[in-house]
């Protein structure tokens, strides 16, 4: 049979390194981390600006430098590396992961305990059905990212980017650093998708303009891109007749929102919640299936890297637990459930076996002082507002999961106070 | 460059002639303006082999349709190609509708479509659970199919190609050359002469234009625009075939069907239109094929949807094929105005051709068996679909296929590396012989990645790679030298 | 007595501040800033706006044909675009080691530009 691992984490981004790291301190022996590119830390490798890590490691780091800190810390607890290694099947009945790689060909691993960290992707085109045309010119913020940053070629002389989330801000950045010009951020919605600081220091400090409720609404050129028809919307998000501009461009970067990317885990046949798109999870981290295990933007998009490693560890902490046969039977199951404001949240049961982090987002932003609380009288904070675009936390400590009467649930919310 | 036949278009028709043709011991040419294939029409269809109901009989679609179904039956195998054999469904909302499916009932049987049966909505309800309540019958046609256009017209010219025709990329027609009786000489390209004394006209959506060079202007063409959504293959199973509506006020005819792939899809508009090169999609033929969709399959998934086009089908004010050889000038042949059931009809027209063409033009041709035909080709191997045995086989064989290139598709560099082996020169090219970036992310994760295997297998630097050919490059320059050239800064 | 609104961008939070300056152009007080780190923010950003810059270097014989890079610290707003000029004509040879520097004191801004990750040669 194939060689004995105890935990085999899948992807060597922030989540899964650090599920490396988590599961080698709660004395998992064997724990090998599967990547497929040629080197380590995922989709950070290409994201070179600052602005990681700060509550991690008290300062902002790029990208490439956090991972650098967390793959050393890895490598001196003994988590295995193997890239240039696709995972490209889990069978659902044994549990069995399928990989690949140009050396070792196609091998069967059966580990103990499984931690999925495949992170997430961007929402192409299609998903949004612009229509006009279909040049060249057209990619996701990110893929442009990984042209200019990785492979140092410039996706377009003049862009426009649609949408506001993060990495459309750091490229318009990023385009602008290389001489390019960046005509404007189109944001359909009444409010940015990205951080308030990107949008001043990546848009206000040179000058390019930011529409809310304005989007693209045509694509024009035959070869390459030649320009694309932007448009108001209405509270329906339907364009506004009248306001249609042509805009010259020769390059289009969508920033239109994160996919956690789950084929995997549909392969093996766990539960993917609908509105997060990611696994569902308990507060061990632990999925539909209890051998496997996932953290990090594959669960559920988070905004802060710091959450993504944090997250990690628990995971592969909590694989270790499970590859040894230290999660109890008696673990509680209780369902969390978001209130009206409440877009999605993640962890969708607590067991009690831990203080838990549930991650959500408001649907709508409260631009006054409210408050996040779970019920029942479990944990109550004031914020001083709250945004779609910015993550919110409720913390519950183990015992009182514990010391909650049968068939409850927990609900949790945002509100105005 | 002399040659027995020069045929213009390399779309499933010119593809399925040359092939035909190749049986002979001709010098045949193929030449396209495209950069990549399909282009025109056979890109960007429905992608049905239809039932052969549809026709009026007598009529000269009626005449190619059902032994063309027949045909792709036997041909999916000859040639290696994805045809799933699902069958189809008229679906009829209303009394009226359902004497429309009588008639195409009747129609199929005169046309000698095996198998067409009127069947009861609860019938179809069984078979597709996700249709519409409101279906009160439906018109089955046992023998339709859905084909993989990308692949099968690939594999016809590469068939054709495997027995000595010659196709010629990027290379347009821009007219007929004449000897001095006034008869065909041969076709002048963007590229030179291409010398033959037998030219067929399979230019699709130009094929009007290219007929009035032979001074032929007996018909018209009328590009007619056919809008599309392609939604993710994680729909699959949600619709299990093909699904048409009856034509009525409502809409001209929306269909929703599952690709031989696993995709829903559903489509086309049919919007008239000047421009033979306009492949836009817009917000009113979206909607209206949303509509449409939604009609057949109230919970049409639209949230899944990966991509939407657009083709451009070639219509002709007759309706239908204009097939004909000229009296003058002699040896120029139109294989014109091929719009639905073109796809499904074109080994049956590509048949007959040769036979026209050999009875025609045995003055102008000698016609001595290819003893060394093949007819069979075989794909490039779909890895998604191998069973693990015969993967780690391959992946052993060549280690290529085992690294992954496109991971929506579970496409291998080793399957990239032969589409360019077989001369796949886009990224596009590459997308449609190995699927890589037709997938749910578009080629968001691949487009970089094939780009470099292109750049690196053909010597090209990455800014040289293109998207489609032409002007369609992905990149305009290296970062810093970008940079620097701009700044007006001089670099040492 | 002047007004100035700046959003921080010391951490992810990116608080509001408004900064009351007097006549002299002197910073009175700052508001609207949740942690002392706002406050040195609003300060720096009245008087000498900096920023880290980020960006690539070309590599000869590396894994990469680029190398990420940084400055160490930041840079005087002002002296960006120079600085991406002075960055773009670089091209160092791999290795590349994280932290090492690559221009000491850049566009004699006493701000170095180190590499931002490990880059091994072919």
């Amino acid at each position: 049979m194939s060689e004995r691992i105890d935990v085999l984490i899948i992807g060597a981004g922030p989540a899964g390194v650090a599920a490396g790291i988590g599961a080698r301190r709660e004395g998992a022996e064997r724990v090998v981390v599967l990547e497929r590119d040629w080197d380590l830390g995922g989709i950070l490798q290409q994201c070179i600006h600052p602005g990681f890590g700060l509550r991690t490691f008290k300062e902002e780091l790029t990208g490439p430098e956090y991972m650098h800190r967390f793959i050393e810390q890895a490598h001196s607890e003994g988590v295995e590396f193997r890239t240039n290694t696709m995972v490209f099947q889990i069978d659902r009945e044994t549990n069995t992961v399928w990989t690949m790689n140009k050396q070792r060909g196609i091998e069967a691993l059966n580990p103990g305990a499984i931690v999925l960290t495949m992170g997430c992707r961007e929402r192409p085109l299609g998903a949004i059905r612009i229509p006009g045309t279909r040049p060249s010119g057209i990619y996701t913020a990110g893929t442009a990212q990984r042209f200019v940053n990785m492979e140092g070629y410039m996706p377009g002389k003049r862009a426009v980017i649609l949408g506001s989330g993060d990495i459309g801000l750091i490229m318009a950045r990023r385009m602008i650093w290389e001489g390019a010009e960046v005509e404007g951020v189109y944001e359909v919605m009444s409010w940015p998708g990205g951080l308030r600081r990107n949008i001043a220091q990546c848009l206000d400090d040179y000058g390019i303009p930011f529409h809310l409720r304005t989007t693209v609404t045509r694509i024009h050129g035959q070869d390459r891109l030649e320009g694309v028809t932007v448009a108001e919307v209405d509270d329906h998000m339907t364009p506004i007749k009248g306001t249609e501009r042509f805009v010259e461009c020769d390059t289009l970067l969508l920033a239109i929102g994160l996919i956690p990317e789950n084929e995997l885990s549909r392969m093996a046949g766990i539960d993917i919640h609908p509105v997060t798109g990611g696994p569902v999870v308990n507060d061990l981290l632990q999925t539909t299936n209890p051998a496997i295990f996932a953290a990090g933007n594959v669960v559920i998009v988070y905004d802060l890297v710091d959450n993504v490693s944090d997250e990690g560890l628990i995971a592969g902490a909590s694989a270790a637990k499970f590859a040894s046969g230290r999660i109890p039977k008696t673990a509680r199951r209780i369902p969390v459930k978001g209130g009206e404001n409440v877009r999605l949240y993640s962890p969708q049961y607590v067991t009690g076996e831990t203080d838990a982090t549930i991650f959500m987002r408001v649907t709508h932003p409260i631009e006054q002082a409210c408050r996040v609380f779970a019920e029942p009288g479990l944990y109550s904070q004031r914020l001083r507002y709250a945004r779609p675009g910015e993550m919110n936390e409720v913390k519950i400590k183990a015992e009182q999961v514990r010391n909650l009467p049968e068939l409850e649930e927990i609900v949790i919310d945002i509100q105005p106070v | 460059m002399n040659y027995d036949v020069v045929i213009i278009g390399s779309g499933i028709v010119g593809a399925s002639i040359a092939r035909e043709l190749s049986r002979y011991k001709l010098k045949i040419a193929v030449i396209d303006k495209a950069s990549e294939l399909p282009a025109g029409a056979s890109r960007a269809n429905s992608s049905m082999i239809h039932g052969g109901f549809d026709d009026k009989p007598g009529s000269v679609k009626a005449k190619f349709c059902v032994p063309g179904n027949k045909l792709w039956h036997k041909l999916k195998d000859e040639l290696d190609v994805h045809l799933d054999e699902c069958g189809s469904y008229v679906c009829a909302f209303s009394d009226d509708e359902v004497r429309h499916l009588e008639t195409l009932l009747a129609q199929g049987k005169a046309n000698g479509a095996p198998g067409v049966a009127i069947i009861s909505g609860d019938e179809l309800r069984s078979k597709e659970p996700n249709v519409s309540p409101e279906i009160v019958a439906a018109l089955w046609s046992p023998e339709a199919g859905i084909i993989n256009n990308f692949e099968a017209v690939n594999a016809m010219i590469e068939s054709a190609r495997i027995n000595g025709a010659e196709l010629f990329l990027e290379t347009r027609a821009l007219g007929l050359m004449l000897d001095d009786k006034g008869d065909v000489r041969g076709v002048s390209t963007d590229k030179g002469e291409f010398s033959a004394p037998v030219v067929i006209n399979a230019g699709g959506v130009h094929s009007g234009e290219i007929a009035s060079w032979a001074g032929d202007n007996s018909f018209r063409i009328i590009p007619t625009k056919g809008e599309y959504f392609l939604l993710d293959r994680a729909t699959k199973g949600f619709i299990h075939s093909f699904l048409f509506s009856c034509p009525s006020k409502a809409g001209k005819g929306i269909t929703v069907l599952q690709t031989a792939e696993g995709n829903l899809m559903s489509g086309p508009t049919a919007t008239e239109q000047d421009d033979p090169e306009d492949r836009s999609t817009t917000p009113e033929g979206l909607a209206e094929v949303l509509k449409g969709a939604r009609r057949l399959v109230p919970n049409f998934p639209v949230n899944m949807n990966i991509t939407t086009f657009a083709g451009v089908r070639a219509n002709t004010e007759s309706g239908d094929f204009e097939i004909s050889v000229l009296a003058k000038p002699r040896g120029f042949v139109n294989v014109a105005g091929i719009k639905s059931p073109g796809f499904t009809s074109a080994p049956a027209i590509a048949e007959y051709i040769s036979g026209l063409v050999r009875e025609e033009f045995a003055d102008r041709l000698t016609f001595t068996p290819n003893e060394k035909f093949i007819p069979e080709r075989t794909n490039i191997p779909r890895f998604l679909y191998m069973d693990m045995d015969a993967r780690k086989a391959l992946a052993e064989k060549d280690p290529a296929y085992a690294q992954i290139v496109c991971r929506c598709e579970t496409v291998t560099e080793g399957q990239v590396l032969e589409a360019i082996r077989r001369g796949a020169r886009t990224v596009s090219a590459v997308k449609m012989m190995t699927r890589a970036g037709t997938g749910r992310c578009q080629g968001g994760f691949c487009c970089p990645r094939v780009a470099e295997i292109l750049s690196r297998e053909l010597g090209l630097s990455l800014d040289e790679v293109t998207r489609h050919g032409g002007k369609s490059k992905l990149l305009v320059g290296k970062t810093k030298e970008f940079l620097l050239k701009k700044e007006g800064v001089r670099h040492e | 007595m002047s007004e100035r609104k700046f959003i921080c961008v010391s951490c992810p939070l990116g608080c509001g501040l408004t900064v009351t300056l007097d006549d002299a152009g002197e910073v009175v007080k700052v508001e609207g800033n949740t942690c002392p780190r706002g406050e040195s923010y609003a300060r720096s950003e009245v008087k000498d706006p900096r920023r880290v810059f980020a960006s690539t270097v070309r590599v000869r014989g590396g894994k990469l044909p680029v190398c990420p890079v940084r400055s160490k610290t930041p840079a005087p707003k002002g002296e960006l675009f120079g600085i991406a000029r002075a960055v773009a004509e670089l091209e160092v040879e791999a290795p590349v080691k994280i932290g090492q520097v690559l221009i000491h004191n850049v566009c004699g801004t006493d701000v170095d530009i180190v590499a931002s990750r490990d880059l091994a040669a072919v």
